[in-house]
């Protein structure tokens, strides 16, 4: 791995309310062309550039089942603002917006362009109604899963009873279990920390699909013991040891954000947001080998960021990791140096992840609570990122804002993805 | 004409053989078979037979109905991590396994235990499946 030899900055970013444009209100009715153009809008007001300024531009999408068309580059031209521009479609399922973002960082730091406009976009729960180009209709979890296991192994992965609930949580969940000495009890109550933490941070966030937390949602169902609930029918065995409260919970929504360079950043009034280094890494199934707990993808591309940016574990102040498997996002969190081998759910237990605690992770709730817009979920951990490093993340705001934060998203199925942001010039 | 080295997989699965390719410069089986090794990127592969024996590391299940909707007469199913006897990692449907919280945790608390290749027919396709032995 190279380094950038010029420096990439993030000046603005911007995403949608997550959630269902059936029914979430600051959504519903909405367009998926007006859904990509509320957050384009918004990340280049944030970046305080006029479209205008703008050289290039990269819009993703993982299932495009949903959307009923391609060349996303050409259909959403008009409505972001990018007409005659130069624009491509990129594709990297849960990684596209941060993995686009390195190939426009490595566009702008060849020279060839000063500020490149980078979108995501998907729906997963509603597709096109019949004829009707503004109508929109629930599509089952059916043929979510279906269509977005596009992504996966279509040789011999799919067509041999591949299942993503076993294969990235139940099956990851026991080797935890084995390689740490846990019983299912412990790992139940562990787990439950974890998301009570993630749930926290969703209700303090109002992009988030989940505005209730865990306590609140088992009150309303009758308990006030929450391992009661916890372990209730209400919260199933989904793949086992994992329950369906460790999951993702899926969405629709847009995120966007605008890179540039030095000479861009130094004109900008706010606090630009150094890129400093990524690391990407692709493998396909099995993702794990003999420790069941770790993907050599994600060994490779924490390694690289770490390199790219010149960065230690012991520098990041904030970390999010891809967490539409809870274990997952607690392995990799582990992996990265962040939270010591095995106590990730202890330090979940603690308050130690909240974003008042001293390892606070994920402060938008993650992908259960924040939700998981497939393509568009990636923008939307920079931007909290880049909110965090910034001071502005409103009630789950840092104490002490930090200065580096490093955020990891896994793309299905599988590419790694680890970028390194710094606040400032 | 050629033939597919997925046809060639499957058509081997339904004879009761499980096919990989393997590199003869490092040694590296790929499976399921494809083009190149899977380790050093080399197209010069070599067709070898897995025994379909290893041990089953740790198992999960499914909930119905299924991504694939092809399983949706077989769900909810077990689903397991595998390491074959000739170091190969694999994840498929474990038969004779109940998908239920007390039979899976019984199956952790063994530990890793013996498996061997159970070919099924899906929907007209050969399947790698394994059963505990």
């Amino acid at each position: 791995m190279g380094k950038l030899t010029r420096p990439v900055y993030l000046l603005g970013a911007g995403c949608t309310k997550f959630g269902n444009l059936l029914e979430t209100p600051e959504i519903k009715g909405l367009s998926i062309y007006e859904l990509a153009a509320q957050a384009a809008r918004r990340a280049l007001e944030d970046a305080k550039t006029d479209p205008r300024e703008i050289d290039a531009f990269i819009i993703g999408n993982h299932m495009p089942q949903s959307l009923n068309m391609g060349s996303l580059y050409s259909q959403f031209t008009k409505w972001i603002g990018m007409e005659h521009k130069a624009g491509v479609q990129v594709a990297a399922a849960c990684s596209t917006t941060n993995a686009a973002a390195t190939m426009a960082a490595s566009q702008i730091a060849a020279g060839v362009y000063r500020k490149v406009l980078v979108v995501g976009v998907e729906a997963t729960q509603n597709n096109p109604k019949g004829p009707f180009p503004y109508g929109r209709e629930p599509i089952t979890s059916e043929n979510m899963w279906m269509w977005t296991d596009y992504g996966v192994n279509q040789a011999y992965g799919v067509p041999q009873g591949y299942d993503i609930f076993p294969v990235y949580n139940g099956l990851m969940a026991l080797a935890y279990r084995r390689k740490y000495g846990l019983t299912q009890e412990e790992f139940d109550r562990g787990m439950m920390e974890l998301c009570r933490t993630k749930r926290l941070h969703g209700s303090l966030t109002p992009n988030a699909i989940l505005q209730e937390t865990l306590e609140e949602e088992a009150k309303r169902l009758g308990f006030t013991d929450l391992y009661e609930f916890w372990t209730s029918p209400h919260n199933p065995y989904i793949a086992y040891p994992t329950r369906l409260r460790s999951l993702v919970t899926a969405a629709d929504g847009a995120s966007a954000m605008v890179l540039s360079d030095a000479d861009g950043a130094r004109e900008y009034d706010g606090m630009p947001i150094e890129l400093l280094g990524w690391g990407i890494s692709v493998g396909d199934l099995p993702w794990y080998q003999e420790d069941g707990t770790t993907f050599p993808a994600d060994v490779i591309a924490f390694r690289e960021a770490y390199e790219m940016a010149d960065i230690r574990p012991e520098q990041i102040g904030y970390l999010h990791t891809h967490d539409c498997s809870h274990i997952s996002g607690l392995t990799n969190a582990e992996l990265s140096g962040y939270l010591p081998e095995g106590k990730g759910l202890m330090y979940a237990a603690e308050g130690r992840l909240r974003f008042d605690g001293d390892r606070p992770m994920s402060t938008h709730g993650g992908r259960h609570a924040f939700g998981h817009a497939w393509a568009a979920s990636a923008g939307a951990d920079t931007l909290e990122a880049m909110d965090q490093i910034r001071g502005r993340a409103g009630k789950k705001q840092i104490p002490t804002p930090p200065q580096i934060a490093v955020v990891h998203t896994h793309g299905y199925a599988m590419i790694s993805t680890v970028l390194v942001l710094r606040g400032g010039m | 004409m050629t033939t597919s080295v997925i046809k060639r997989y499957y058509d081997g699965l339904a004879e009761g053989t499980i096919q990989a390719t393997k590199c003869p410069t490092c040694d590296t089986v790929t499976f399921p078979p494809t083009t190149a090794c899977e380790k050093c990127g080399s197209f010069e592969v070599e067709w070898v037979e897995l025994s379909g024996k290893g041990a089953l590391e740790y198992v999960s299940h499914g909930a119905a109905p299924p991504p694939n909707p092809a399983f949706n007469d077989l769900a909810p199913y077990s689903y397991g991590h595998v390491r074959l006897d000739e170091g190969v990692y694999v994840q498929g449907i474990v038969t004779n396994v109940e998908p239920t919280p007390t039979a899976l945790e019984e199956l952790f608390q063994r530990g890793p235990v013996p498996v061997e290749a159970d070919i099924i027919d899906v929907g007209g396709l050969p399947v790698l499946a394994f059963k505990v032995v």
